[in-house]
């Protein structure tokens, strides 16, 4: 029998609400210990990435989020039987735990903002006009260079004004925060994607700072979402059997396939 | 949908736009395939040899901040650094490899360049 | 996959997409029946590696070499 699996919650209790999930079948749990896997069966071959499957499965992990500590298990997850399910538990028993402990009443929240690339762009070129430094273009060559060396110049001045921003809405958002991720300029325009873990009693303060830098930058444009269950902060240890998160996976089978791409037989 | 409750932002097809943005420029993953395993080795190898010309260029650029480049020195280092972006151009072309495609995503330590 | 991803417009999804397919308990081994967002060769190599050490911890024996 497919199990399909939502997540990890720190109970080996039933769930008292009726919770519907993909092919409109309920949801329970399978207790392990302490702990407990949350499955629906499936009979259908998973049919790949959808509109309505995903927000089906994130709808699951949303209710039991209300209830439980999560561990949101990634989308399309599902194991033949329950005794390959509780093995997979059992194996994975003490990384289980110990994120269930460190992440009870945590929750992750997304703060992306968008910034005016070619205007900032625009301001640094008319402000680096007024140098007085010319250089040279008297040949192929030096033109190159003072082409090259004028994009450096902005480019440098643009990293140095993103960079100050993002220090500053950082500082804000951490003073309430656990855990963060912060990305910068992943895109030109976009300053910054973060997330942060933000235990329960501390939201109100976090919502207030991020309303606050809002009111204090409002050249930018925001995107607040949350609460997620925390699925940035889950940390499986890659010694733990097979269970790896997302990064250190990307990590082993880089080094898996770059050792593939050399010869090498084995690891 | 419970979902629809919790992004909350005033410019939603900007924000759409952008990490459409983010997501297409991660590099892809090198092709372990035996049959692309010569593609994906030049890709690596031009990817390195792409980032030490970059390195090259940005250290040549801070020496022109630095005012410690002559004349004559500032003549020579654009030139082999012309030299160096069309060689590059030229390996690119023969490997059939666009410029997206020499970077290397680290997992947890982002892309390579 | 990716169709999802590239066609909508809707932030909410690509939010929701962006957690649901890349984060969380990422799960492999031949127990598992299928894995959202990844290619064959990429699941290949990890389930040939895991999956020999799940049958050695699941059966209690060395695998023959």
């Amino acid at each position: 029998m497919k199990l399909y699996l939502y997540g990890i919650i720190d109970s080996s209790d039933q769930i008292k609400e009726s919770i519907y999930g993909l092919e409109g079948a309920g949801v329970y749990n399978i207790p392990y210990y302490n702990i407990g896997a949350v499955v629906s069966e499936i009979n259908q071959p998973i049919q790949g990435v959808t509109e309505s499957n995903v927000l089906e499965h994130e709808a699951v992990v949303e209710k039991l989020m209300k209830d439980f500590t999560v561990l949101p298990v990634r989308f399309q997850t599902a194991i033949d039987g329950r005794d390959n399910l509780l093995s997979m538990v059992q194996s994975y028993y003490k990384d289980f735990k110990d994120n269930l402990e460190r992440l009870y009443n945590k929750f992750e929240f997304g703060i992306k903002v968008i910034w005016p690339a070619d205007k900032i762009k625009e301001n640094i070129v008319k402000v680096l006009k007024t140098n007085k430094q010319k250089m040279s273009d008297a040949s192929a060559s030096k033109r190159f260079m003072k082409e090259r060396f004028e994009k450096y110049k902005i480019d440098k001045e643009f990293q140095t004004k993103a960079n100050k921003f993002i220090k500053v809405m950082d500082i804000f958002f951490s003073r309430f925060a656990t855990g963060k991720k912060v990305g910068k300029l992943k895109t030109e325009n976009l300053l910054i994607d973060a997330v942060y873990l933000v235990e329960k009693a501390k939201e109100n303060n976090f919502r207030e700072a991020f309303e606050h830098i809002k009111s204090t930058h409002p050249g930018f444009k925001y995107l607040f979402s949350g609460p997620w269950p925390p699925y940035n902060f889950v940390v499986l240890s890659p010694k733990s059997g097979l269970l790896q998160n997302a990064e250190q996976a990307d990590i082993f089978d880089k080094v898996i396939r770059c050792q593939s791409l050399a010869g090498a037989e084995s690891i | 949908m419970i979902a629809n409750e919790i992004v909350e932002t005033d410019s939603p097809e900007e924000f759409a736009e952008e990490i459409q943005k983010s997501q297409n420029a991660l590099p892809p993953k090198i092709d372990a395939n035996p049959k692309n395993v010569e593609k994906g080795l030049a890709k690596l190898v031009l990817t390195l040899i792409e980032l030490i010309r970059k390195l090259l260029e940005r250290q040549a650029m801070k020496r022109v901040e630095a005012g410690s480049l002559s004349d004559e020195e500032v003549e020579r280092v654009g030139e082999t650094l012309m030299k160096l972006e069309s060689k590059m151009e030229e390996l690119k072309e023969i490997f059939g490899l666009k410029s997206e495609e020499l970077n290397l995503n680290l997992g947890p330590l982002g892309d390579l360049m | 996959m990716n169709s999802v991803m590239t066609k909508s417009k809707n932030v909410t999804l690509l939010e929701v997409l962006d957690r649901v397919l890349d984060k969380g308990v990422v799960i492999s081994g031949d127990m598992v029946i299928s894995v959202a967002g990844v290619d064959l060769i990429y699941l290949g190599l990890r389930a040939l590696l895991s999956s020999v050490e799940t049958m050695e911890k699941l059966r209690g024996s060395t695998f023959p070499a």
